[in-house]
């Protein structure tokens, strides 16, 4: 962790105090008594289903070691989440942005218009050559700037916040952590989709995410509502207001017009090169006013929900509440950089601007007449404070409680938790003021959590089968990229859902026909390694021992990959597929002369145009034949083939 | 292409039999709700084609009669006279840009539609925000968790099957989130069970696959895992890489011909298509948009030729299929330093098929002198997205009911479908 950063995180901490002690430190927190015997459960099975939930996937062995730690031991590290990670840091050694700065990422990581940008302010490639009709030419000058400059591409950006986040979910040790991330990054969704936030999403995972998931809910709420990915993503920072003394004060002294003005027409100055793609920019980002997206979905969907019991006219009092919050200027190219870099303290709370890390308070763009949200009075005379009391008023309201607790039920315990534990978790935000782990707790605690419905009946989001798959085989993945994309395959392009919602947290969401089958596929491309960049030694697993028949395989490696669940009828099933190859093969020869008929029967309609291609195809087919038999009967190729059944098969998507 | 009637003939479905007791369920139940088994009997479809980026209308379908055009766009403006390959002339104020060359001959035949002035009441000119307005159908409101698409095949109040609505790209677009069942697919081919360079192996893997979901006690795996069977085989009876257009119909090769070739595919394999979404890129022009050549002419050549070929493989299923266009805004009424057009607000849309009362070109657009214009630069929204989408998706997919297919909005629909 970088000085600066460190600097941060502790001046986030110490604003948020409140929270802190809890936050920090157990005390105050219930005992873990979790009543799994009662619902008939024996200790291994507990470990698993503590394991399905509260981490990425069973790796073979470990429940046996959840068990010899303890079952209570085991989840307070994973509330602590302090354990080593020294094998994941290693992994992560080489990932140059994960601690970089808001302003260095920037500065860096920049879409093509914005080298375009800075070349032509800095007069690297004169502005005509935007007319330049030779684009190949003048992508070339563009990638040579770019070099020169050490700019990097965005995507580069993008590719190591996925990268960073397959990795982590597959090799921490403080998995609950991961998990959580993943579920309030979800709660407090921002996308890579949107222009204007994308370079932010990094450092919002980062800072405004991953502190809290283990802390409290408000401190959480707050980071988020200040962190540049969503003050852009729900264009808050384009919300303002010209209703306070001093843009009046301004408006009628003509000296600070004329200084307004210059200052605007030098933002919009077209005969400057590049002029026309700044006024775009500025046209684009022009300040029209009250901008109610961020207030209306920080109550339907970070506190209240939408039954949560407020109206349209709350809305707009909250985002009224909510103008002149904004980024800080931080483009190096920016005028505005400058102008707020120019500014001491004292000028800066003369022009009733705040500056707090990346977040910047403009007192001038702030409504200051008095709001009325949810019956409550606010004088409108607080400025950034006031915005602050709306949050803490929202984070703590009961309906608040219950929304955040049927989320959390519906993630950890069923798609529909039963409203008895709903209520419990709901209570204990209520008393903890929004303790996370307290929830946790709670929820553990009670019956529901290990009853009937819960176990095994949530299925696995593409991103936790995927995960759960590298666990449970202790894959090595050296392209975690190679992840994402099947995960995107599978319906679940994380990082870019484009709704404010996040994923809908449901199996229905998840499943359909399309989804499943290439969840089939992975499990079949990952276990005859046909993923680039992802190796597994299945033999290993069984320590090194080779089963002997194809039925075997198929009964040690479901006892790996799935412990603790009743496999018998499967096993049946399976047996009869896999017992005599032969057989198969002969299925396999009669399946394929019956296609060859029908592929006749279309042939008779497009005889023509199949000649050719026909027999090219005849031969590749026979060659895949004969590969496919030798394959069939090495071993490694017959634990590969039951191993990619397993993990594509129904029980492994449940967890 | 087989038909349904030869897919039978060829003993495609008595393997199937064989293996997996009967006709595939959804076409069976599909069957029965009907109470009738036509080898023919199609749905009707909406195709969506999204043009992404912001698509200058203007130029696409040029006011060419107004005399501020010229003013505006000194070097952008085109030859009215078509002998010159200028525009072709729609109805004496509008025309049509030389690109679409491929699609006039609908218009002239009364097929297709123009809805010109057509956007968002939102006045953000951010792709991303208006895309999402315009796909969630809510242009004020960012949670809607749905996308109207996918409203729109909920209120059919048919059942769901694996295609009834199917997008051709790689993740599922804003438009078909929702709670009704909607496929992303890039490439048809996919969709089946794939052991590389080891299809037997893959087949041995897809029987055990089938036999598990068979049993699992998990309904929802269970029954998606039957119908992600049931229409792999499906597919895997067509020759989907060889697919031959009909009526000597050539696609591009692009993405979008690609795309709205397989959705013709799949149309032709009547296997409950509804639906069905694509996209094009492209159409932020900030630079050397062209005019008659160029950047902007070549894209939307590619776009009318893709539609035209599409129109002319359907064949005996025009009357099933309709064709809308939609972009998230329009550009600037005049050019930019940079011989491009910046980001908008209205533009206009296509609509294809034989029930659409086509060639017309619907709009309130009075003119572009300043006065006319939304803040004195863009052509004004003069026609909402919604009044457009609900008019042709209730008219063509029988929608009876449209509560709550654009929540919120109780406008007056543009009255352009029979």
């Amino acid at each position: 962790m970088s000085l600066q950063r460190m600097f941060k995180t502790f001046t986030i901490g110490a604003i948020f105090t409140l929270g802190a002690a809890f936050t920090n430190s157990n005390s105050g927190l219930s005992e873990i008594k979790m009543p799994y015997k009662k619902a008939g459960l024996t200790q291994e099975q507990a470990a698993a289903h503590l394991l399905n939930r509260f981490s990425y996937g069973v790796q073979p062995g470990q429940i046996k070691e959840v068990v010899n730690t303890g079952l209570e031991k085991w989840l307070l590290q994973q509330l602590e989440a302090s354990l080593a990670d020294t094998e994941l840091n290693r992994r992560l050694e080489t990932f140059e942005s994960l601690n970089l700065s808001n302003d260095k990422i920037v500065n860096t990581y920049l879409t093509p218009a914005q080298v375009i940008r800075v070349a032509i302010r800095n007069k690297l490639i004169p502005a005509d050559s935007i007319n330049n009709a030779d684009r190949q030419k003048y992508r070339e000058q563009l990638r040579l700037i770019q070099e020169k400059e050490g700019f990097k591409p965005v995507q580069e950006l993008h590719r190591q916040l996925i990268n960073q986040k397959v990795l982590r979910a597959a090799y921490s040790n403080n998995q609950l952590k991961e998990v959580l991330t993943d579920f309030w990054f979800n709660h407090f969704n921002v996308s890579l989709t949107k222009g204007q936030s994308q370079q932010y999403v990094m450092t919002y995972e980062r800072d405004a995410i991953r502190p809290y998931v283990l802390g409290n809910f408000k401190d959480m709420l707050m980071a988020t509502a200040k962190h540049p990915a969503m003050l852009e993503y729900l264009d808050n920072a384009l919300s303002v207001s010209n209703e306070n003394e001093r843009t009046r004060r301004q408006q009628n002294n003509a000296v600070l017009r004329a200084a307004r003005e210059r200052v605007e027409a030098r933002l919009s100055d077209t005969s400057m090169p590049g002029g026309a793609l700044v006024q775009q920019a500025v046209a684009a980002r022009r300040t029209q006013g009250l901008n109610e997206n961020y207030a209306r979905e920080v109550m339907e969907l970070h506190t209240l929900g939408v039954d949560g019991g407020y109206a349209q006219k709350d809305v707009t009092e909250v985002a009224r509440a909510l103008t002149g919050w904004a980024v800080k200027p931080m483009y190096k190219e920016g005028p505005g950089r400058q102008l707020i870099e120019n500014l001491n303290q004292t000028q800066l709370e003369r022009r009733g601007l705040m500056v707090e890390g990346d977040f910047l308070f403009r007192g001038d763009k702030h409504d200051e007449n008095p709001k009325i949200i949810l019956g409550k009075q606010f004088s409108g005379k607080d400025g950034y404070k006031e915005g602050v009391q709306v949050l803490e008023m929202l984070s703590s309201h009961a309906s608040t409680a219950q929304f955040i607790a049927t989320k959390l039920a519906r993630r950890f315990v069923a798609d529909e938790p039963s409203e008895a534990i709903v209520k419990s978790i709901a209570k204990t935000f209520q008393e903890t003021g929004g303790n996370i782990k307290a929830m946790l707790i709670t929820m553990v605690n009670h019956p529901d959590f290990w009853s009937k419905n819960a176990l095994r009946e949530k299925v696995k989001s593409p991103f936790e089968f995927a995960i759960s798959a590298i666990r449970a085989t202790k894959a090595q993945v050296m392209q975690p990229f190679q992840i994402y994309n099947w995960c995107t395959k599978m319906g679940q392009r994380f990082y870019y859902y484009q709704a404010p919602t996040g994923f809908p947290d449901r199996a229905n969401f998840w499943i359909n026909s399309g989804s499943l089958l290439n969840r089939m596929n992975f499990g079949l491309a990952l276990a005859t390694q046909k993923i680039p960049g992802v190796r597994i030694n299945l033999l290993s697993l069984n320590d090194n021992h080779e089963p002997e028949s194809a039925d075997e395989a198929l009964r040690i490696y479901s006892r790996i990959l799935l412990p603790e669940r009743d496999q018998e009828e499967n096993i049946k099933r399976l047996t009869a597929m896999v017992r005599d190859t032969q057989v198969e093969q002969k299925i396999n020869e009669a399946a394929s002369k019956i296609k060859t008929e029908m592929v006749e029967d279309e042939m008779e309609e497009q005889e023509v145009r199949r000649q050719g291609a026909g027999r090219q195809g005849a031969r590749n087919k026979e060659g895949d034949k004969i590969q496919g038999v030798n394959t069939m009967n090495s071993t490694a190729a017959t634990v590969a083939q039951v191993v990619g059944i397993i993990i594509g098969s129904p029980e492994f998507q449940r967890k | 292409m087989i038909h349904r009637r030869a897919f039978m003939k060829s003993g495609a479905l008595a393997l199937f039999a064989a293996g997996f007791g009967g006709v595939p369920n959804f076409i069976a139940r599909a069957a029965d709700n009907r109470k009738i088994l036509h080898p023919y009997k199609k749905n009707k479809v909406l195709v969506c084609i999204f043009q992404r980026g912001a698509m200058d209308g203007l130029m696409a379908v040029s006011p060419f009669t107004d005399p501020n055009l010229k003013t505006l766009r000194p070097t952008l403006f085109m030859s009215p006279v078509q002998a010159q390959g200028g525009m072709m002339d729609l109805d004496g104020q509008f025309g049509l840009h030389p690109a679409l060359n491929s699609l006039s001959s609908f218009f002239k035949e009364g097929r297709m539609a123009i809805v010109h002035g057509v956007g968002s009441p939102n006045n953000t000119r951010s792709h991303f925000d208006a895309q999402d307005f315009m796909e969630s159908g809510t242009p004020f409101n960012k949670g809607t968790s749905s996308g109207w698409l996918n409203r729109a095949v909920g209120l059919t109040g048919h059942e769901a099957t694996p295609f009834s609505a199917v997008s051709l790209t790689s993740a599922l677009p804003r438009s078909l989130y929702g709670d009704r069942e909607a496929l992303a697919i890039s490439n048809l081919q996919d969709f089946a069970i794939q052991m590389q360079g080891n299809p037997m192996a893959g087949n041995m893997a897809a029987k055990s696959f089938e036999s598990l979901y068979d049993q699992t006690s998990n309904q929802l795996l269970n029954k998606t895992g039957k119908e992600s069977f049931e229409a792999m085989k499906i597919l895997k009876s067509t020759d989907i890489k060889n697919y031959q257009p009909a009526n000597g119909a050539i696609y591009p090769n692009s993405p979008l011909g690609n795309s709205l070739k397989q959705i013709a595919t799949l149309i032709k394999m009547d296997v409950g298509v509804e639906v069905a979404f694509a996209e094009s890129g492209g159409w932020d022009t900030h630079f050397n948009q062209g005019t008659v050549n160029g950047a902007f002419a070549r894209n939307l050549r590619d776009f009318s030729d893709s539609i035209a070929a599409f129109w002319t493989d359907m064949g005996q299923y025009q009357d099933e299929v309709t064709v809308m266009t939609m972009t998230e805004f329009g550009r600037t009424a005049h050019q930019n330093g940079t011989g491009g057009t910046d980001h908008g607000r209205a533009s206009c849309l296509f609509v294809l098929g034989n029930d659409v009362q086509g060639g017309k070109v619907y709009h309130n657009i009075k003119s572009l002198a300043k006065a006319d214009l939304e803040d004195g630069r863009d052509l004004p929204v003069s026609t909402d997205f919604r009044a457009v989408f609900s008019s042709v998706s209730s008219g063509h997919l029988r929608l009876k009911n449209t509560n709550g297919l654009f929540p919120g909005w109780e406008g007056k629909k543009v009255e352009l479908m029979k």
